[in-house]
């Protein structure tokens, strides 16, 4: 390695580090974060509840491109003091917000996760308990002008490729829920 | 039993507007019907014994309960099988099955579950004190429904319950929604032999799938708040690992839901196995010696229990 390699080297890491750091810090300023709970049911099948929460960058598509993530489960749904199957979802997503500018918007999104069911015995551990989703996703979203609070309801579709006897049973595709948010912050557009 | 949405890889959806065609040549048709409405005592305890001696009513009894859109030729192999001189057969016809389309498509699963009633109804008012259910699928569904609602509880308690792949949830994931896309469908046909027509439905109306869809809700919602066995009644619940209809999780809610009377936990056994109902091997392609296998070791702990 050459004198000149070297001082390449020590020259060009530095940049594409501060490059990095510059493009991010833009990027991860928040332009919003909610958090709230979700309420789920999905059609035939169990009540699952839990968390969601949802966030926009400042600089890039703020107010418009949300990533969010969501856990629900049915230990605080149907399972709760009753015989159904403890099971659990975990869904990161990215939604796409219309009518920017207004306080209804009607959301398009997209979710991939991890669903695992506790069949709890050990001879049922062959059966089917977890499988990757995805899942397509459309719905509504109002948010409160005098209280930072938000409303969104959607329904969604898990696209199941497995084949019939090799997914989940409780494992169904359509379901509908129900998100009450908390805006934490909402800085002012730039 | 079920194929498409209850059934599943060989499927063939039908989109429709309208009643589908029907021939002579299909269950559906006004020609074929269940051999059990012409001969019912070839079929039924009840019928071919109406005045049963001491001898015969010192015999077990086990009702044999097909599944959805089937016919009593689902319990014809183990008909077959059994030469045991202390048990008898009596092959219960759900009603609105083995008829044609418009009696199927007519029919509740509280029409379904009737037929179970009747004849062990009559069984008890003839003098039998020994009586088991066998059902397959959705039999196993009704089976369950009536353990659930009490029904047993005014009635002689079964000696055994055996449930043959039964069914609580689905394996295929567009029998929830059928409550939503039915309506537009009207129908589902089945990819099936043209043998296998002969003894289930190739259409299946999609309001019988809504009612089963309802008893199959029923059945699990019962199972969620807990369900007991009547006193003295032995259960145990037999499913393919990899049942392509009957969710084997199914056997999950149903080993949770249900305890014995005394509260202990019912037997389950899950076999190796990617069939619906692994007991009925007959028109089916292709057998494999572990599938004869499996319907042996369950027609064999069946007929062990019923001495």
């Amino acid at each position: 390695m050459t004198f000149s390699d070297l001082f390449q080297r020590r020259l060009f890491f530095p940049k594409v580090l501060l490059l990095c750091i510059i493009l991010f810090s833009n990027i991860a300023v928040a332009q919003g974060l909610k958090v709230g709970l979700r309420f789920q049911k999905t059609s035939g099948m169990y009540w699952e509840n839990g968390i969601s929460t949802q966030y926009s960058f400042a600089n890039f598509k703020p107010n418009r491109l949300f990533i969010g993530f969501d856990f629900v489960t049915s230990r605080v749904g149907t399972a709760f003091n009753s015989n159904a199957i403890n099971q659990s979802s975990s869904l990161l997503s990215a939604s796409w917000l219309f009518n920017k500018s207004k306080a209804y918007h009607f959301v398009a999104r997209l979710n991939m996760g991890y669903f695992y069911s506790d069949l709890e015995e050990e001879f049922f551990k062959e059966i089917p308990h977890s499988a990757f989703l995805l899942s397509p996703e459309l719905g509504f979203l109002y948010d409160f002008k005098d209280i930072p609070v938000s409303l969104n309801i959607g329904s969604g579709f898990y696209i199941i490729t497995a084949e019939d006897g090799y997914s989940p049973g409780t494992l169904q595709p359509l379901y509908y829920h129900l998100d009450l948010y908390y805006r934490i912050f909402n800085n002012p557009r730039k | 039993m079920l194929k498409f949405f209850l059934a599943g890889s060989l499927v063939a959806l039908t989109f429709s507007c309208s009643d589908p065609t029907i021939t002579d040549d299909l269950l559906d048709g006004d020609a074929i019907f269940d051999p059990s409405l012409y001969n019912p005592e070839e079929y039924l305890i009840s019928a071919k014994y109406p005045s049963p001696t001491p001898e015969d009513l010192d015999k077990h009894i086990i009702l044999a309960v097909h599944g959805y859109s089937a016919t009593t030729f689902e319990w014809e192999e183990f008909k077959d099988w059994s030469v045991n001189p202390s048990y008898r057969i009596s092959q219960v016809l759900l009603d609105g099955h083995g008829r044609d389309y418009e009696s199927f498509k007519a029919s509740s699963w509280r029409d379904w579950s009737s037929a179970i009633k009747r004849e062990y109804e009559q069984l008890i008012d003839l003098g039998y004190t020994k009586i088991s259910i066998v059902g397959s699928s959705t039999g196993g569904t009704l089976i369950l429904e009536l353990v659930s609602s009490g029904y047993f509880n005014s009635r002689l308690h079964p000696k055994n319950l055996f449930l043959v792949d039964p069914l609580v949830v689905s394996s295929n994931k567009l029998q929830s929604i059928a409550g939503i896309v039915g309506p537009m469908l009207v129908y589902v046909e089945v990819d099936q032999s043209a043998e296998e027509d002969k003894y289930w439905y190739r259409f299946r109306p999609h309001e019988t799938i809504n009612e089963l869809n309802e008893v199959m809700k029923v059945v699990r919602k019962d199972l969620e708040d807990g369900v007991k066995l009547p006193s003295g009644t032995y259960l145990k619940v037999f499913h393919s690992l990899h049942d392509p209809v009957a969710s084997t999780t199914s056997s999950v809610l149903i080993f949770k839901g249900l305890k014995t009377n005394a509260g202990g936990k019912i037997d389950v056994q899950l076999m190796n196995s990617d069939i619906h109902v692994f007991t009925r091997l007959s028109l089916r392609n292709n057998v494999t010696a572990l599938q004869v296998a499996n319907q042996l070791d369950a027609f064999t702990q069946i007929a062990s229990k019923l001495n």
